[in-house]
C-alpha cells in the first residue's frame, strides 16, 4: 500500500502539468452536482404544487421550463467535462510516451536487452493509455466525492433532520465496508479473471500444437482435457466469484436499505395529523437520497481504474528510472574522417560486479584491413563489438580513433555516422523494402538503391516481389527468409558506405543457396576497408587480413590463417576439430 | 445476424441457466422500478391521508405499502446478486462448451484444412475470438433481452393509468435505447477501426525501435523514430478526441433523455390529474417510476459495441468450423502388415489451390529397416513427402503403399502408429516437460520417461533443473534451448517406439555446433528403425545407406553419399561449397 502511495504521489505530479485542465473539470463536475439539488427542489414543487395545491399545467408550466432548461445545461456541462478530461490526460500520455522512448534510445540496446519488447510496446500503449481514468475519472471523482454528499446533505438537513442523520451515518459506511472487504473482493474478482486468460493460453497452445498431437494420435483424447480443465476451473473460480459477489451485495444492500428507510420514515411521518414534515420536503429528501449514494458507488468502479493506473505506472516509471551511463570525458570536436584505424589498449569491461567480459583486451585494427574476431561464445567478442559501436562504457582502458581521439570523447552521433553495423539478426523494418534500406541514407535515390542491391546480391529477389522495392515487409508483412534478410542488411551497409564496418556473421544455418550469396556479398562489402568481422565461418576467416582469437576477455592470438594454423595454438585446434570431423 | 442465432442453437443445452440468468436481470430491474415508483406513491398517500384528518388516517393501511418498499429494496439486493452468479456461471459454461465444440470441428481439419491458417497470429485471433463470443450471453443476449422485457412490462405497468404515459415511456426507452447508441456506434466507426490500426502500427514501430535499437541508432536514426511515433500519437489522440466527443455525447444524451422523458410525462399527467381523471398520488410515482425505467437500458450502449465484436468474431469462427474436410479418411478396419516397406510409384501430389504439384512423379523404395536421405533446396518437395506418409494431405494419382497396402486404405490414426516425426516444427505444449513426454505416451512410467532422456542425452539437464521433470518449458518452448527442444522432441519419438523415424530437417534453426552434436545423438536412436532423413544440408549424410536428391518434386539423383561425391552431380557442388563454410566459432 505504502508503494502504491508513492505510485500515487508521482502520478499527482504528472498531473501538475495539466492542473489548470483539471481543476477546470472537476469545477464542471461540481456544478453538475450542485444542479442536482437545484433539480430536485423544482421536481419536488412541481408535483407538490399539482397534487396537493391543485395547480394547472399552465400554473407549473414555468418552472417546467427552467426545468428542461436545467436539463440541457447539466447534459453541457456532462458533455464539456468529458471533453476537458480528456484533454487533461491527452497531455500528459504525449508527454510520457515521449519521455519513455527518448530514455529508452539514450540507455542503447544493451541496456535495455533483458526487456521484452513486445512488453515495452504494450507499456508504451496500453500502460500509457490506462493512465486515462486515472486523471480523467478517478482524480476528479476523489475530489467530487466528499463535495457532493456534503452539499446534499447541507441541502436535506434544514428540511428534514431525521433524513439527513440517517444518511450522514449509512454514507461513511458504504466507502468504510468497500474498504473493509469491497477491494479485497474485487481484488479476487480480477484475479479470478486473469486465471481465465491463462485457460485461454492453455486452449491456445492446444490448437497450436494440434499437429503434433496428431502425429501422435492423442488430438482426439484432448477434447476431454480441454473439458475437463475448463470445468475444474468453473468450480474453483465460481467459488471464489460466489464470496466477491456477496460483499458487493452487503454494499449495495447498504445502499438500498438507507433509502428504503428514508422513504419508510417519511411516509410514517407523514401519516399524522399535523405532520411534522411536508410532502415536498419527503419528495425532495427521497429525490436526492439516491444521488447521495451515487458518488460513493461510482468510487469502486474508480478505483479499479487507479489500481490499473497504478500497476502501468509502476513500470512506466521502472523504464524511467533506469539509469544512463555518465560519459567519462568530456566532448571533443570530431570530424568525420574517410579512413578510420583503431588502437584498443588494456580494456575492461564487466556487465556486473566480479563478472569482467572485457579483462584487459589490447587490439589494433588497422585502416584499410579487415579483421575477423574468433572465440567461443562468451569469450568477449561481442562486448567488444559493443565497446567500439558505443553501446557499452568501458571501466577502464582506451579505445583510440586514428591514434589520437578517444572514443568516449567522441558524441555517439557523430561516431555513428562513420560506421556500418550488422548484427547477427538484422532487424526488418515494418515498411516497405525501399523504406528499409533507406534507413542507410534517407536521401538516397532510387538507382542508389538498387545499385546497393545489386551488389548485396539482393536485387533479383526483390524485384522477383509482386510489388518489388515496395513490398511491405516486416512484422506487419510479408516475411522473408533468413538469407533475404542478411542481404537487405549488408544492402543498407553498402547503400551508407562508410569508413568502418562492425559486422557479426550469422551462426544460424542459411540454406545452401543463401550462404553462397551472403558471404559474397560480405566479401566484397568490406574487401579494402576497415572491417571488424565476428567471424563464425572458416571462409571468413580465411579470407581476412588477420585473425583475432579472443578467450575470457583477452585477446589471445592475432595474425593471419596461415600463420596462425601454422603456429598450431587455438585456432589451429578450433580448426583442426572441426575439420577432422566432416572427413570421419 | 444468422451468426448469432447459429451461436443461440450452439448454446441450446443450456437454455435454461441463460433465461434464468437473464430472468433475475430482470427482476432486479423491476424491484428498482418498483421501489422508486412505490415510494413515489406511498409518500404522496401518506401525505394525503395525514391531511385528510383522523378519518382517513385510520383507514390508511401503513404496513403493507411500507413492506413492499421494504420487499422491493431487499428482492432488488437479492437477486443482483443471484444474477450475478448465475450468468458467470453461465457464462464458463458456454466458454467451456464453445472450446469444445470448435476443439472438435477443428481437429478433423488439422492440419490441411488450416493451410491458410498456419501461423501462430491468425491462431491466437480464433482463440481470441471465441473468448470475444463468450460475451454474447452477458454483454449482448442478456442486456437486450432484459431491455426489451422491461421496456413492455414498465410501459403496459403506465397502461393501467393511461395509455399516453405507457406510449410516452416505451417511445422514451426505444429511442433512448436503440437509437442513441446505434447513433454513436455509427458516428463512432471511423474512429474506432481508425484508433485499432493506429494503435497497432505504434506498437509495430516500438518493437522494431527495440529490437532493432542498434542499428536504428548507427544508421542515425533516433529522432527519425521518435518524430513518427510522435506524428502517430498525434494521429492517434486527434481520433481518440473524437471518440471522447461522441462516447460523452452518448452518456449526456443518456441521461438527458431520460430527464426529458420525465418532462414529457409530467406535461402528459399533470392535465389528467388536475382533471381528476388520476388521483393526486400518481404523479410522484410517475416521475419517480420513469427515473427507476431507464435502468433498463443503461447496459444497450455497451451491447452494441459488443453486438458488433461478437458478430465479426462469430463470422470467422464458423468460416472456420465450416472448412469442408480435406479429404475422407478410410474406414477401418486397419490392414494389418507383416514388413513396413514403403513404395513410391508416379506418385503426384498437389496442395489445394497449389499452380503446380508438390510431389511431381516420385518413384522411391524404402526397405524396412533401411536410412534414406532426401536432399534438396527449400521447395524442392522434401517435406511433402513427410506429409504423404502422416496422411495429412491426400495424393492425386501414383500409388503409395506401405507394407504392401495403399496408404489411402489407413485409416489416418492408424497410419500415424507407424511413425515418430522430428522437425522444426515438434510443438512443445507450454507445461512441463513430463506432460510434453507424456504426449508421446499417456501411460508411460517414470522410468522409461528418463529412459528416453537419457536416449535423447537430455537426462543430466533435466535432472539439474529443481524442478526435474516438472519443469515447465515455457511459451513455445522458449525457456529450452533450441538443442534441448529438439531433444524432447526426440525422447517423444522414443517413447512412441514407432517402426519408422522421420527426421523433418531436424536441425534447422540451430547453430552449427548443437547441429552436429545433435546428428551425433541421432545415431542411436537410427538403430533398428527405418529412417527418413530430410534435409537441405550436408551434413549426416554419411550415415545414410541411400540418398536422393529431390529438384522441383522429382528424384534427380540416388546413390551412396560416397557414389554421389564421385558422380560430380549436385550433391558434389554442395559439398565443394560446404568445405568451405565450416563453423569456428563456438
Amino acid at each position: 500500500m505504502a508503494k502504491a502511495a508513492r505510485v500515487d504521489q508521482r502520478l499527482m505530479q504528472e498531473g501538475r502539468r495539466t492542473r489548470g485542465t483539471l481543476y477546470f473539470g472537476i469545477g464542471l463536475g461540481l456544478a453538475a452536482g450542485l444542479l442536482i439539488i437545484l433539480q430536485a427542489f423544482i421536481l419536488a414543487h412541481v408535483i407538490n404544487d399539482v397534487s396537493f395545491h391543485g395547480w394547472s399545467l399552465v400554473a407549473v408550466m414555468p418552472m417546467l421550463w427552467a426545468l428542461l432548461a436545467l436539463f440541457v445545461v447539466r447534459a453541457a456541462l456532462s458533455w464539456a467535462g468529458e471533453l476537458v478530461a480528456f484533454r487533461a490526460s491527452a497531455r500528459i500520455k504525449t508527454y510520457l510516451r515521449e519521455q519513455l522512448l527518448t530514455h529508452l534510445l539514450r540507455l542503447g540496446p544493451v541496456a535495455i536487452a533483458g526487456e521484452r519488447s513486445a512488453d515495452i510496446a504494450s507499456t508504451m500503449i496500453e500502460g500509457v493509455e490506462s493512465l486515462e481514468p486515472y486523471f480523467s475519472r478517478y482524480l476528479p471523482q476523489m475530489a467530487l466525492v466528499s463535495l457532493i454528499p456534503l452539499a446534499i446533505l447541507i441541502a436535506v438537513f434544514p428540511e428534514d433532520w431525521i433524513s439527513g442523520l440517517i444518511l450522514l451515518i449509512a454514507g461513511p459506511l458504504v466507502p468504510f465496508f468497500m474498504v473493509l472487504v469491497g477491494y479485497k473482493a474485487e481484488a479476487i474478482n480480477q484475479r479470478q479473471w486473469k486465471k481465465m486468460l491463462l485457460m485461454s493460453a492453455h486452449f491456445l497452445d492446444v490448437v497450436q500444437g494440434l499437429t503434433t498431437l496428431k502425429i501422435f494420435g492423442r488430438a482426439k483424447d484432448e477434447i476431454e482435457i480441454v473439458a475437463r480443465i475448463s470445468d475444474d476451473y468453473r468450480r474453483t473460480t465460481m467459488a471464489g466469484l460466489r464470496v466477491a459477489f456477496l460483499t458487493s451485495a452487503v454494499l449495495e444492500f447498504f445502499a438500498s436499505l438507507s433509502i428504503a428507510l428514508v422513504a419508510v420514515s417519511l411516509g410514517a411521518r407523514l401519516l399524522q395529523v399535523h405532520a411534522s414534515v411536508t410532502f415536498y420536503t419527503a419528495f425532495f429528501v427521497l429525490l436526492l437520497a439516491p444521488e447521495f449514494f451515487n458518488p460513493l458507488r461510482g468510487l469502486s468502479t474508480h478505483y479499479h481504474a487507479r489500481m490499473s493506473a497504478i500497476a502501468a505506472a509502476k513500470r512506466i516509471f521502472e523504464i524511467l528510472d533506469m539509469p544512463l551511463p555518465e560519459h567519462s570525458l568530456d566532448p571533443v570536436t570530431y570530424t568525420p574522417v574517410r579512413e578510420v584505424g583503431i588502437a584498443i589498449r588494456d580494456l575492461h569491461f564487466s556487465y556486473e560486479e566480479g563478472r569482467s567480459a572485457l579483462d584487459g583486451v589490447n587490439a589494433d585494427f588497422p585502416a584499410g584491413k579487415v579483421t575477423a574476431l574468433v572465440g567461443a561464445s562468451g569469450a568477449g567478442k561481442s562486448t567488444l563489438a559493443n565497446a567500439l559501436l558505443g553501446f557499452v562504457h568501458p571501466d577502464s582502458g582506451t579505445i583510440l580513433v586514428n591514434g589520437q581521439v578517444p572514443l568516449q570523447a567522441i558524441e555517439p552521433e557523430l561516431w555513428w555516422k562513420q560506421l556500418a553495423w550488422v548484427p547477427q539478426n538484422p532487424r526488418i523494418f515494418h515498411g516497405s523494402i525501399a523504406e528499409n534500406i533507406r534507413i542507410a541514407r534517407p536521401d538516397a535515390d532510387m538507382s542508389a538503391i538498387r545499385e546497393a542491391a545489386r551488389n548485396a546480391h539482393a536485387l533479383d529477389f526483390i524485384e522477383a516481389l509482386p510489388q518489388g522495392f515496395d513490398s511491405m515487409v516486416g512484422d506487419l508483412g510479408q516475411g522473408l527468409s533468413g538469407g533475404q534478410i542478411q542481404r537487405i542488411a549488408l544492402t543498407r551497409a553498402f547503400l551508407k558506405n562508410p569508413p568502418l564496418f562492425i559486422l557479426d556473421e550469422a551462426t544460424a544455418n542459411l540454406d545452401m543457396e543463401n550462404e553462397a550469396l551472403v558471404l559474397d556479398a560480405m566479401q566484397k562489402l568490406i574487401q579494402g576497408r576497415t572491417a571488424i568481422v565476428i567471424a563464425h565461418r572458416l571462409a571468413t576467416a580465411m579470407r581476412a587480413d588477420q585473425v583475432m582469437v579472443m578467450d575470457a576477455g583477452k585477446v589471445v592470438e592475432s595474425g593471419t590463417h596461415q600463420d596462425l594454423l601454422a603456429a598450431g595454438g587455438f585456432y589451429a585446434r578450433l580448426v583442426a576439430a572441426y575439420q577432422g570431423e566432416i572427413h570421419e | 445476424m444468422n451468426d448469432l442465432l447459429r451461436l443461440l442453437k450452439l448454446f441450446g443445452g443450456y437454455k435454461l441457466w441463460m433465461l434464468g440468468g437473464a430472468f433475475l436481470a430482470l427482476l432486479t430491474i423491476l424491484s428498482n422500478f418498483g421501489l422508486l415508483a412505490l415510494s413515489g406513491w406511498f409518500l404522496a398517500s401518506a401525505a394525503l391521508a395525514g391531511l385528510g384528518g383522523y378519518a382517513t388516517l385510520n383507514l390508511y393501511n401503513f404496513f403493507l405499502p411500507a413492506a413492499g418498499v421494504r420487499a422491493f429494496a431487499t428482492v432488488r439486493v437479492i437477486s443482483r446478486w443471484l444474477e450475478r452468479i448465475v450468468t458467470h456461471e453461465a457464462t464458463f459454461r458456454l466458454l467451456a462448451q464453445l472450446r469444445i465444440w470448435f476443439y472438435s470441428r477443428l481437429e478433423p481439419l488439422a492440419p490441411a484444412g488450416l493451410q491458410g491458417y498456419r501461423s501462430g497470429d491468425i491462431l491466437s485471433r480464433l482463440v481470441a475470438d471465441i473468448d470475444t463470443l463468450n460475451n454474447f450471453y452477458l454483454r449482448v443476449f442478456t442486456p437486450f433481452l432484459v431491455a426489451g422485457v422491461a421496456t413492455l412490462l414498465m410501459s403496459g405497468f403506465f397502461a393501467f393509468f393511461a395509455w399516453r404515459l405507457a406510449i410516452a415511456l416505451f417511445l422514451f426507452l426505444s429511442i433512448t435505447g436503440l437509437a442513441l447508441p446505434l447513433l454513436a456506434e455509427r458516428l463512432g466507426a471511423r474512429s474506432g477501426a481508425e484508433i485499432t490500426n493506429l494503435q497497432s502500427e505504434y506498437r509495430a514501430q516500438i518493437v522494431d525501435g527495440m529490437q532493432g535499437m542498434g542499428e536504428l541508432l548507427t544508421y542515425n536514426a533516433g529522432p527519425e523514430i521518435l518524430r513518427r511515433t510522435g506524428a502517430l500519437n498525434d494521429v492517434l489522440l486527434k481520433h481518440q478526441s473524437k471518440m471522447s466527443q461522441i462516447s460523452g455525447f452518448g452518456t449526456a444524451g443518456m441521461s438527458f433523455m431520460g430527464n426529458l422523458a420525465i418532462w414529457v410525462i409530467l406535461l402528459l399527467a399533470i392535465p389528467l390529474i388536475h382533471g381528476g381523471a388520476l388521483g393526486p398520488s400518481d404523479l410522484p410515482l410517475f416521475a419517480l417510476g420513469v427515473m427507476g425505467s431507464f435502468e433498463a437500458i443503461a447496459a444497450l450502449p455497451l451491447a452494441f459495441q459488443f453486438l458488433g465484436q461478437t458478430q465479426q468474431a462469430a463470422r470467422r469462427i464458423f468460416s472456420v468450423a465450416d472448412t469442408p474436410l480435406p479429404f475422407p479418411d478410410a474406414k477401418g478396419p486397419a490392414p494389418e502388415i507383416a514388413s513396413p516397406d514403403l513404395h513410391l510409384r508416379d506418385l503426384h501430389l498437389r496442395y489445394p489451390g497449389a499452380a503446380k504439384d508438390a510431389l511431381c512423379g516420385v518413384n522411391l523404395d524404402i526397405p524396412a529397416g533401411s536410412r534414406v536421405a532426401v536432399l534438396g533446396a527449400t521447395g524442392a518437395g522434401k517435406s511433402s513427402l513427410a506429409n504423404l506418409l502422416l496422411r495429412f494431405y491426400d495424393y492425386q494419382s501414383g500409388s503409395a503403399e506401405l507394407g504392401g497396402h495403399a496408404l489411402r486404405d489407413f485409416p489416418a490414426d492408424n497410419l500415424r502408429e507407424y511413425f515418430a516425426v522430428v522437425s522444426q516444427r515438434s510443438y512443445l505444449f507450454h507445461t512441463t516437460i513430463r506432460d510434453n513426454l507424456l504426449v508421446a505416451k499417456g501411460d508411460a512410467e517414470e522410468d522409461a520417461l528418463w529412459a528416453a532422456l537419457a536416449t535423447a542425452q537430455l537426462d543430466e539437464f533435466v535432472r539439474s533443473q529443481p524442478q526435474g521433470l516438472d519443469t515447465i518449458v515455457g511459451e513455445g518452448g522458449v525457456k529450452l534451448s533450441g538443442g534441448q527442444g529438439r531433444r524432447v522432441a526426440i525422447a517423444r519419438a522414443i517413447l512412441k517406439n514407432t517402426p519408422w523415424l522421420i527426421l523433418d530437417e531436424p536441425t534447422e534453426g540451430l547453430d552449427p555446433i548443437t547441429e552436429r552434436e545433435f546428428l551425433q545423438d541421432l545415431r542411436q536412436i537410427m538403430q533398428g528403425r527405418t529412417v527418413l532423413y530430410i534435409t537441405h544440408r550436408l551434413v549426416g549424410l554419411e550415415q545414410m545407406d541411400q540418398v536422393h536428391i529431390m529438384d522441383n518434386g522429382r528424384i534427380v539423383e540416388s546413390g551412396t553419399y560416397h557414389e554421389l561425391l564421385q558422380k560430380g552431380g549436385q550433391l558434389s557442388h554442395f559439398a565443394t561449397f560446404h568445405q568451405a563454410v565450416i563453423p569456428i566459432s563456438g
